[in-house]
């Protein structure tokens, strides 16, 4: 059993603890040990790398850093955005050794950043076979078509983050085909959901997610497969914000990954807290499914 | 500090300023437009990418620093993916919003610069990000109480949501990695 480091991020331990909780059942289901930081911080999300000069973007991400470095080799960060901002601040580390000082005067001791940090995507497709994943899929997601949204922290800037396609990626696809969905075309993969602006601006998180919703549904697309609970927010929670500032009525919903693999796995809806969702509606497909 | 109204001399400092920390050669646009045709937020912005770019071309810094575009950009960084020229058109924008907040300009957009402010204060105090507290603070500094509020049984539906602050235990560390940040970023 390989042990990784597990930075869940303040939306995991909070308003998306569904995506913790499904990621520890899919996790422990394929043997993926999780040994979560210790005392970990806020990873500084959007705001911090957008001000105050953006350097607190690189030093709250850096002591997460140092504290997995001393533990184990590679880390992973489920929430596409703190992937992000370490990713961001093992790079600054080690190209600007003016922020390294500023680092270490703070920890009072060599700032550990060079350990493996993985995003989700990457750590389920290094951790499962699908060949496995298909053989223990229960056919729930028979039928069932798949939008992999990946939005736009988790593949940009690539120099950066060094992952899939920035583009056009497809690392979702064969671990959402081995649990027996169809993923049709999707060209809004990596279209922005408005990020942040919610409180402060909604109407360009309800215009950037409204159409993100329009073009999933013209896909002929049940339900949206996401790592970023910003962008779930966004797309889930503010659903009926959108209905009601565009006259629609849109009820897609939208889980995280580690949810639609745990329901191919035959973990019901209420285990991996889909329940906790606006749009929750996908016992029938499990229902219809089930009964077959 | 920068004085206002920006002198020739002034202006062309700072767009040299911001070529050097953007590492972008901004002559390099030929206006195709194609980042704004990417922008999901251009709609909110007073001068759309494209339109932002030409005004560094032609030296009108103060209208791009005191500008819309650069506290709303969203970093998606599409336009930067799409540039034919392969210009990082969202890291011109953020080093924009860099210096401008540097030299103090406050004006536009303020209740965007309060949630980067109120999201950070928060987890200068906690070490971690408490979403209950970051709202409630919104809604009272912007006179606005019942924005989301709507939206608080569906979150209270997630049994591990944090009603009260969750806290680490090396706060102090933590905030002397607040006190590390450049002296003149305090503002804003």
């Amino acid at each position: 059993m390989s042990v990784y480091s597990y930075f869940p991020g303040c939306s995991l331990s909070s308003g998306a603890m569904e995506f913790d909780k499904s990621f520890r059942l899919v996790a422990a289901a394929f043997d993926i040990g999780l040994d979560e930081l210790t005392d970990w911080n806020c990873c500084g999300a959007s705001p911090a790398p957008h001000h105050w000069g953006g350097d607190l973007g690189i030093l709250l991400p850096a002591r997460n850093l140092h504290i997995a470095g001393s533990s184990h080799d590679s880390m992973v960060a489920p929430c596409a955005g703190c992937f992000n901002r370490l990713k961001y601040a093992q790079h600054e580390l080690a190209h600007n050794g003016e922020l390294r000082r500023r680092t270490e005067r703070v920890l009072r001791e060599p700032v550990h950043y060079q350990t493996e940090v993985l995003n989700l995507v990457q750590l389920l497709n290094r951790e499962i076979d699908p060949g496995d994943l298909a053989g223990r899929s229960q056919g729930r997601l028979a039928g069932i078509a798949l939008g992999t949204y990946y939005g736009c922290v988790l593949v940009r800037p690539p120099e950066i983050v060094r992952y899939d396609d920035p583009n056009n990626p497809v690392k979702m696809e064969p671990l959402l085909k081995a649990a027996g969905a169809t993923i049709p075309h999707f060209p809004f993969k990596t279209e922005c959901c408005g990020s942040y602006m919610g409180l402060a601006r909604k109407e360009i998180v309800l215009q950037a997610s409204r159409r993100i919703i329009e073009v999933t549904l013209e896909c002929g697309i049940d339900a949206l497969v996401t790592v970023c609970p910003l962008c779930h927010q966004n797309l889930d929670l503010r659903q009926q914000q959108i209905n009601d500032a565009f006259g629609t009525d849109y009820h897609l919903p939208v889980l995280y990954l580690t949810q639609a693999i745990g329901l191919a796995l035959g973990f019901s809806p209420a285990e991996l807290g889909i329940e906790a969702h606006l749009n929750a509606d996908v016992g029938h497909w499990t229902l219809r499914n089930d009964d077959q | 500090m920068i004085s206002f109204p920006i002198s020739i001399n002034e202006g062309a400092r700072l767009l040299a300023e911001i070529e050097q920390r953007s590492g972008q050669r901004l002559s390099a646009c030929y206006q195709c437009g194609r980042c704004t045709s990417t922008c999901v937020a251009a709609f909110a912005f007073d001068y759309p990418p494209h339109r932002l770019m030409r005004l560094l071309q032609v030296g009108m810094v103060r209208e791009v620093l005191a500008s819309k575009t650069a506290q709303l950009c969203l970093d998606c960084m599409t336009c930067s993916m799409r540039c034919p020229m392969k210009i990082d058109v969202a890291g011109v924008i953020e080093t924009a919003k860099a210096v401008a907040d540097e030299a103090g300009l406050q004006d536009t957009e303020r209740n965007v610069r309060l949630f980067r402010r109120g999201f950070l204060n928060n987890v200068r105090r906690h070490g971690r990000l408490h979403e209950a507290g970051l709202l409630i603070w919104f809604n009272f500094k912007t006179n606005n109480p019942m924005n989301d509020v709507k939206l608080l049984p569906l979150v209270l539906r997630k049994k591990n949501f944090h009603i009260f602050p969750p806290r680490i235990k090396n706060r102090r560390q933590v905030r002397r990695l607040f006190r590390e940040i450049n002296g003149s970023g305090k503002q804003g």
